[in-house]
């Protein structure tokens, strides 16, 4: 099959490579990149373990052609943290006790934090239906919500001990 | 001690293990990556029940860029089961294959399109045999033979008489039999299986996959591969949760080690979301039949209960699996007179395993029947449970002595702050509240592989290395044994590091099954620690001329108790020791006050589990009797977890336990089937609850200082999560004024039970369903 060349920012490098016209972008973050950071739960849309941000909107990479992403820019989980200092999101999702297995950690951050940069006070409806595409089958959501409403509220940053 | 004294232990911190994953960096098994590594697919069989004649892959092995084909003649012959009895799974089909999705052969290649390729050139002669797909129709006489060995298909057998049944059933003032139904559900914990297996050069084999035991799934795969055990080494990896379905061993891990000796090789074997559905692991199918018998204030005096579980093809953890639902309620109700019948029974279906809601039919059953006795007598559901309720002290009709138990406490506060009697009395038009009791064990009396060992070492700068065999499925179990330690030897927890997990550097643990993991791991690395602060003890006694009985470690520090400020610091003492030749290594190890010669079937008696949680939960919901649909407004839960080591954890854990066990595992998850195929393997069908729909929940930690655990720890969540299950149906039910009795309540059942309920009189339950019955032994031919 001929490959196609694709150019998209990707954690905030420019990156180029050649892909398969119908290779996803989860396959390349993944394979070609090593963005393992991307999760694979169900390839069909249903999970949100692979979610990312696309131009700072949420999607799915599983069901999302690598070419989709031409010229985007892409976060992955592993460009959330700058200069290892935490994103606000994954410092109160560790200090709420909001992760537990982290195979959905990934895509709720990202998820989450689409959600903030869009509307930066969100009430517990709008949250529930930001991350409403997300499964976690570990935490029943509470800490997560937990986690998002610190956030918000900047109450992070108490790790203390 | 009083909790003020710990510095870690009983405190909300941060699970040491959360930085990784919220950047990215944890890595899961599908994420390993080798040189030269191989990709692996596995061919299934197309068929419930065939048996196979030939497997052709000459073709397969020639195409360019496979390296390896395995099929049945590729393995030793040897079977697996969890038992030495129950080994009837060949970890690929030999003969026949038993469910549609058996494991045929497998090939490894380059990459995936290749590896798929090439499984459409693997040709098989299969014969179709007739198959059989629910227990009714597997136990008849004449049904097909899944396994030769077993007559009427019935895999396993337990039965257990303890007390004069049928005698106190005559003085009973109401006696009721009812029969409940459960579907099957599945665990689709987030993370799909995968193997990743590494053949070296000096004949070892290292594996990484989600497991729930290391050194079991390193056991089983030595005897299938006839490897020294020593050269089996299975490695430690991030876990995407198990909740029971990690704890077996499966033919991925043997195909995919296999494939990589034979290719010499790293090979990586991903399951898709629904090869994770249909080839791990499973929840029963389960139909139980309970006759219970009270006296004039609902105190159950007898209890008869017939169960049927529906096994799938293979035994996998059978004896456990259908004796657990019964004992889980021997526990939580004292009822001095019972009997038990429990059959598991092969069908031409996926294998089953215990899940965390193992037993719905039996657990919702116990408690919608005392809910149907209260209103015979005109008691209320309170009341009937808080009569029945298990008390410290006791002993279980099978003999498990209860050395702690704050049920009545659990009883008590989740109905007081749901103000539970007000709202089941007062009947608000399609609101409903219930309530849900149940207790779990911590630990099974498993022989050589029942106890837990640890180690700890030190660092020159003071900084100390826990090793202990303990594995994290998510449930934070890493945690738990670096919170342990650094509170007994006085360390901030960020200087101790942890190697657990792998058989190769850690020794021998129970597996975080049967929810020993912080009773049995726990136990063992608080005690290496406590045996490495008593080295230091002893160094620091000389150098600060005291009795090691006054020294206190704490805050990096070694001092006399009340003198905090004249101690030495505990690097000085580490170098001390090196110096003096007495370098500190502190060992641990715990076994469980169990009977080890309790045995499943042969002998269900004796000391269980050394302690065991209790739990109760409230629900209370909303029903729309148009739609059938629930909506759940608010749950209540509580559990005797003991004592807990970290409340946050212990929160999350009761959380997700109102999650799959309430809200999805009563009102939505079931699989559907068609002739023995699967029809919603996947999550776009198979509805898991998300955000949108979880309630409000009040999480309520009771504590009992269990004289066994650590700290008095025991385990938390497993009892919540059972009894949320009951809780939503109870509160459905009242909801509705019917007795639900199959599960899980979908609109259409909620529907069809509405409907029902107008013709029906009587306190009954919503459906005439066949009683399970005792099945008469087969005349020996
Ligand atoms: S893997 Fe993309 S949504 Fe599940
Ligand atoms: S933390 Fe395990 S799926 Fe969310």
């Amino acid at each position: 099959m001929q490959k196609h060349l694709l150019t998209m920012r990707v954690n905030g490098e420019q990156v180029e490579l050649a892909v398969r016209p119908n290779a996803t972008l989860l396959d390349v973050l993944r394979e070609d990149l090593e963005l393992t950071g991307v999760k694979e739960g169900c390839s069909e849309g249903a999970c949100g373990a692979c979610a990312v941000l696309m131009n700072n909107e949420p999607i799915r990479s599983c069901l999302t052609l690598a070419l989709e992403a031409n010229g985007a820019e892409i976060l992955t989980i592993e460009g959330l943290a700058t200069g290892g200092r935490l994103h606000p999101l994954q410092e109160a999702f560790v200090e709420q006790g909001a992760v537990q297995c982290g195979f959905c950690t990934p895509g709720m951050i990202l998820s989450s934090k689409a959600l903030l940069d869009r509307n930066p006070q969100p009430n517990d409806e709008d949250i529930k239906t930001a991350l409403a595409g997300s499964f976690c089958r570990c935490t029943g959501y509470a800490k997560i919500l937990e986690a998002v409403r610190a956030a918000r509220d900047g109450d992070v940053g108490n790790e203390g001990s | 001690m009083p909790d003020d004294d710990y510095k870690l232990i009983g405190k909300s911190v941060p699970r040491i293990d959360a930085r990784a994953k919220v950047t990215g960096e944890a890595l899961f098994t599908a994420d390993l990556k080798f040189p030269r590594m191989l990709v692996a697919k596995v061919l299934r069989s197309p068929h419930a029940h065939a048996r196979i004649l030939n497997v052709d892959t000459s073709r397969a092995e020639k195409l360019r860029g496979v390296h390896a084909v395995v099929t049945g003649k590729d393995t030793a012959g040897e079977k697996w089961g969890v038992f030495r009895y129950t080994r009837d799974q060949q970890l690929l089909c030999v003969d026949k294959a038993r469910y549609l999705g058996d494991e045929v052969a497998a090939v490894a290649a380059v990459d995936e399109e290749t590896a798929e390729e090439a499984l459409k050139l693997i040709f098989v002669d299969y014969e179709p045999l007739p198959a059989v797909f629910d227990f009714w129709s597997a136990v008849a006489p004449d049904a097909p033979r899944i396994h030769d060995e077993y007559p009427r298909n019935i895999n396993v057998e337990v039965k257990i008489e303890v007390g004069l049944v049928d005698e106190a059933f005559r003085n009973c003032r109401l006696v009721r039999e009812d029969t409940f139904l459960a579907e099957e559900d599945s665990y689709f914990m987030s993370e799909p299986y995968a193997v990743v297996a590494n053949c070296h050069a000096d004949g070892s084999v290292e594996i990484w996959m989600p497991n729930a035991s290391p050194h079991t799934k390193a056991k089983a795969l030595s005897n299938a591969l006839r490897l020294p055990l020593s050269q089996v080494n299975v490695r430690k990896i991030t876990i995407g949760g198990a909740f029971g379905g990690r704890s077996d061993v499966f033919p991925a891990e043997f195909i995919c080690s296999l494939l990589s000796i034979k290719t010499q090789r790293p090979v990586k074997l991903v399951y898709t979301r629904e090869e994770n559905t249909i080839a791990t692991r499973m929840g029963h199918a389960m139909l139980t039949t309970h006759k219970t018998g009270v006296d004039k204030n609902g105190k159950v005096l007898a209890r008869e209960s017939i169960c049927w579980l529906d096994g799938g093809a293979y035994s996998s953890t059978g004896p456990i699996a259908t004796s657990v639902p019964f004992l889980c309620h021997e526990q939580a109700y004292n009822v001095p007179n019972v009997r038990f019948y429990g059959y598991r029974i092969y069908t031409n279906k996926p294998v089953r395993g215990m899940i965390r809601i193992h037993g719905r039919s039996f657990a919702c059953g116990v408690d919608t029947q005392l809910d149907m006795i209260g209103e015979e007598l005109g008691i209320d559901p309170v009341t009937m449970r808080l009569v029945n309720a298990r008390r410290p002290g006791e002993t279980t009709p099978t003999g498990s002595h209860v050395a702690s138990c704050g049920l009545v406490e659990c009883i008590e506060q989740t109905a007081e702050q749901s103000n539970f009697l007000a709202k089941f009395k007062k009947s608000v038009p399609n609101r409903g509240i219930g309530m849900g009791v149940n207790s779990v064990q911590t630990g099974f009396p498993l022989g050589i592989r029942g106890g837990s060992q640890a180690f700890i070492k030190f660092h020159e700068d003071g900084g100390a290395t826990v090793i202990s065999g303990v594995v994290d499925n998510g449930q934070g179990n890493d945690n738990m044994l670096v919170q342990i330690a650094a509170e007994e030897l006085g360390l901030p927890m960020s200087e101790i590091r942890l190697i657990s997990a792998d058989t190769e550097s850690t020794p021998t643990d129970a597996g975080s099954y049967s929810m020993i993991s912080t009773f049995g791991g726990g136990n063992a690395v608080k005690r290496a620690a406590e045996d490495a602060r008593a080295q230091l003890f002893e160094v620091a006694s000389e150098m600060l001329e005291a009795d090691p009985e006054d020294l206190v470690a704490r805050d990096r520090k070694i001092f006399v108790r009340g003198a905090p400020d004249a101690g030495v610091p505990l690097p000085k003492v580490v170098r001390q020791a090196l110096l003096l030749g007495r370098p500190i290594m502190g060992r641990g190890a715990f076994n469980p006050d169990v009977d080890q010669r309790r045995e499943w079937i042969g002998n269900p008696s004796g000391q269980l589990s050394q302690a065991f949680s209790f739990g109760a939960t409230v629900a209370e919901v909303e029903v729309d009797p148009e739609t059938g649909q629930v909506k759940a407004l608010d749950v209540t839960c509580a559990q005797d977890c003991g004592f807990a080591l970290n409340p946050l954890i212990v929160e999350g854990q009761f959380e997700g336990s109102v999650a799959m066990g309430g809200q999805g595992g009563m009102l939505a998850e079931e699989h559907r089937w068609h002739n023995g195929h699967c029809l919603n393997p996947t999550m776009l069908e198979y509805k898991i609850p998300t955000i949108k729909e979880m309630p409000r929940i009040k999480p309520i930690i009771v504590e009992t200082i269990d004289p066994g655990g650590p700290y008095g720890a025991k385990e938390a969540g497993m009892s919540v999560a059972m009894s949320s299950a009951q809780a939503y149906c109870c509160a459905v039910g009242h909801a509705l004024g019917i007795y639900f009795n199959h599960y899980p309540l979908t609109p259409e059942r909620i529907r069809d039970a509405i409907e029902r309920k107008q013709e029906s009189k009587g306190i009954k339950t919503a459906w005439d369903i066949e009683p399970a019955r005792i099945i008469p032994p087969e005349p020996k031919s």
